[in-house]
């Protein structure tokens, strides 16, 4: 559409009522959903998680160890790692990209505010958890989440997501994703302490450092190295993962067409 | 990066369920309804008397059901009592769980207001419908019209802070950019008064009341809702090509390579248009009005007019689908991963059971009503509380009996 077109038809939104519409909007925004107050946690600490994809090589060891850990239902995951097969642009050259996803335990958390019971909320060391002894498994909050990072666990009928294995942090023992890591990709750490692994990595890579849909200025706390720009948001990509079903309906499988 | 082929990626279900499309649906005509009611309910307009009766059943009914609806997409329906234990001022949904009992009650309030003179004339009846017209009347003190008129604002206040939370509640959800729009809420309300006006339009006709008043006075609110909706979707729309706003122009990219959400696009539009165009075409039908009014009081109606009830179903339909697009369809945009998610709408109580419920418990509901509620002697307001015998049974019944007449078709 040429530029003058496009300022005339911007010049008719901004006549109609779309104006009347704003104050409205920045008070549903701002005024109801903002971000409650952090309780629990050490206030001293700021964890953050530093993935450094040049390390991974798609295992899904993470993937596994966490839902053991976590014991989380089948087919339901905290973590997982989507992989996709890439083609160079000239040389047509084919390789795979692995994109480890979890919960970014957001600076801006946008699953907090909604929670109509306030059982997810933001500890003070910046992780998020779910009180699941409180949520009335609403679902708000996995709507809410830009990251597809929450569900509903099929067991407990309640929110579910990563924690940052805040229970073995407690414990002076790493998160089981960061343990089982083959290529030591996943870095977990203190962000306020200048002298952790993740504050000098982030130190030392902060203009390579990306997040997942900054956009959504939910300030992401897990910060990917060796990362491509066209990843951060939802990848322009051809699914070819077809479900095969059974002659009663049930799932068998998967297929690729390609 | 010519191609990228997405190899492994997790099956993400849906949060909310057909339940919620339910509860937005009932809600919605829930309030709309009570608005199409308040003319003859609050300022006493009598030309919107039988608007209002069959206004107030499908308000009261819907507003019944809703709340069930709504606990049922709880994954946890039993914790419901937390909304109250551990409130949140920073989420619309809890400021929606103070709002909801505050409006039933309200409503509640107001349809025991404006059937409890119709109520105490039915109270000498035999049978059941006697005893629970005794029951249900609380004695036979009057009605005072002010307190009608007061209750009635409450529950109109009320009702906006519903359409206002169920708005917002979806507005602000910045992780899914169909939601995340100003044009949201007024789409929704807009959408609202469509189909509570297509059901009283339904309503009038399988009451047999078959009020011509009705008929017009609801064809006059679609024809401006209508209207109201089409302007709505294309500032939604030109927000997004001028790229004005990111969210609108973010869901339009979103959807705009499925073949499926285009074809709804289209159903949704021609649908709209159709309405319109069908209800305009009724409202310019001629109307043989002649001198002597009284004689022709029914031929001098277009009788086109009987079959504005389709339109209603028409309406209906719409209010209903928006919902189911925008609560389901909506779900079904992969955030994280390529293309779409693809669920099947499942059997049990999540899926149509659990809609198919819902209409059921309306149904009842609309029945109950039917069978011990004289809806139809209701003078909306207590208006009829005449100056010396406000409580005798007898004048009110001649006097609506009259009216409910001359209303026939
Ligand atoms: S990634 Fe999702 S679940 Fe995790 S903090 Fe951010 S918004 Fe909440
Ligand atoms: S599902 Fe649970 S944690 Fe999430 S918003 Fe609802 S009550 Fe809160
Ligand atoms: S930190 Fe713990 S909960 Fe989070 S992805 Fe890793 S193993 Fe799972």
């Amino acid at each position: 559409m040429d530029a003058i077109r496009r300022s005339l038809l911007g010049q008719m939104v901004r006549l109609s009522a779309g104006a009347a519409l704003i104050p409205f909007s920045s008070l549903a925004q701002a005024g109801i959903n903002q971000q409650p107050a952090r309780h629990e946690g050490d206030p001293t600490k700021r964890y953050g998680m530093l993935v450094d994809l040049r390390q991974c090589i798609g295992c899904q060891a993470c993937t596994v160890s966490c839902h053991i850990e976590n014991a989380a239902p089948l087919g339901q995951f905290r973590t997982t790692v989507s992989q996709y097969e890439v083609q160079h642009q000239e040389s047509g050259e084919l390789a795979t990209f692995m994109l480890p996803r979890l919960c970014n335990h957001c600076e801006n958390p946008p699953c907090v505010p909604v929670c109509p019971v306030e059982a997810t909320y933001q500890q003070r060391d910046g992780i998020v958890v779910v009180d699941s002894d409180r949520c009335v498994g609403c679902a708000y909050c996995v709507n809410a989440c830009p990251y597809d990072a929450r569900f509903i666990n099929q067991r407990t009928q309640t929110a579910d997501k990563c924690t940052f294995c805040a229970h073995r942090l407690e414990a002076g023992l790493l998160p089981a994703c960061v343990e089982s890591c083959v290529g030591g990709a996943r870095v977990i750490g203190d962000m306020r302490d200048p002298q952790s692994q993740i504050s000098r990595m982030i130190h030392e890579h902060r203009d390579a450092l990306m997040v997942l849909q900054p956009e959504k200025h939910t300030l992401p706390q897990v910060f990917y190295l060796g990362m491509d720009e066209r990843f951060t948001t939802r990848p322009t990509a051809e699914p070819v993962a077809l479900e095969v079903l059974d002659p009663h309906g049930q799932e068998m499988g998967y297929e690729f067409h390609h | 990066m010519n191609s990228t082929i997405e190899l492994l990626a997790p099956r993400y279900d849906i949060a909310w369920y057909p339940w919620a499309v339910q509860y937005f649906f009932m809600i919605a005509v829930s309030y709309a309804s009570l608005w199409l009611a308040a003319p003859a309910l609050v300022l006493g307009k009598k030309a919107w008397l039988p608007t209002a009766r069959l206004a107030l059943i499908a308000c009261v009914s819907t507003t019944l059901v809703a709340p069930v609806a709504l606990l049922a997409d709880l994954h946890q329906p039993l914790r419901f009592w937390h909304f109250y234990a551990y409130a949140n001022s920073h989420s619309w949904m809890s400021i929606g769980s103070v709002v909801l009992p505050l409006y039933l009650v309200s409503v509640l309030g107001l349809a025991w207001l404006a059937w409890r003179p119709a109520l105490q004339a039915q109270r000498s009846t035999p049978g059941l419908s006697g005893m629970i017209a005794t029951w249900l009347s609380l004695g036979s003190g009057i009605t005072p019209r002010a307190l009608v008129a007061v209750v009635g604002l409450a529950a109109l206040g009320l009702s906006s802070g519903i359409m206002l939370y169920t708005g917002a509640e979806l507005a602000i959800v910045k992780a899914r950019p169909l939601w995340n729009t100003v044009w949201l809420p007024p789409m929704l309300a807009t959408t609202g008064f469509i189909a509570a006006s297509g059901l009283v339009l339904v309503l009038n006709r399988v009451s047999r009341l078959c009020s011509q008043t009705a008929i017009r006075q609801m064809l006059y609110v679609l024809l401006v809702t209508c209207a109201l909706a089409g302007l709505i979707a294309i500032s939604w729309f030109l927000d997004g090509v001028n790229a004005h706003v990111g969210s609108v122009a973010a869901a339009l990219e979103s959807v705009s390579h499925s073949d499926s959400w285009r074809n709804t696009a289209l159903w949704g539009g021609i649908t709209g248009l159709a309405l319109f165009a069908a209800v305009l075409f009724l409202l310019t039908r001629p109307t043989l009005r002649q001198k002597h009014a009284r004689v022709v009081l029914t031929s001098s109606q277009p009788a086109l007019f009987a079959w504005a009830w389709l339109l209603g179903l028409v309406a209906i339909h719409m209010g209903w689908m928006f919902r189911w697009v925008v609560l389901m369809d909506v779900q079904h945009v992969a955030r994280n991963s390529a293309g779409f998610h693809h669920y099947g709408i499942p059997a049990g109580s999540s899926g149509i059971l659990g809609i198919v419920g819902t209409f059921g418990l309306w149904l009842a509901a609309i029945l109950l009503i039917e069978l011990f509620i004289p809806w139809r002697q209701a003078q909306q307001g207590g208006l009829i509380a005449t100056p010396t015998h406000a409580t005798q049974d007898a004048s009110t019944h001649s006097l609506t009996a009259k009216k409910g007449a001359s209303s026939h078709a």
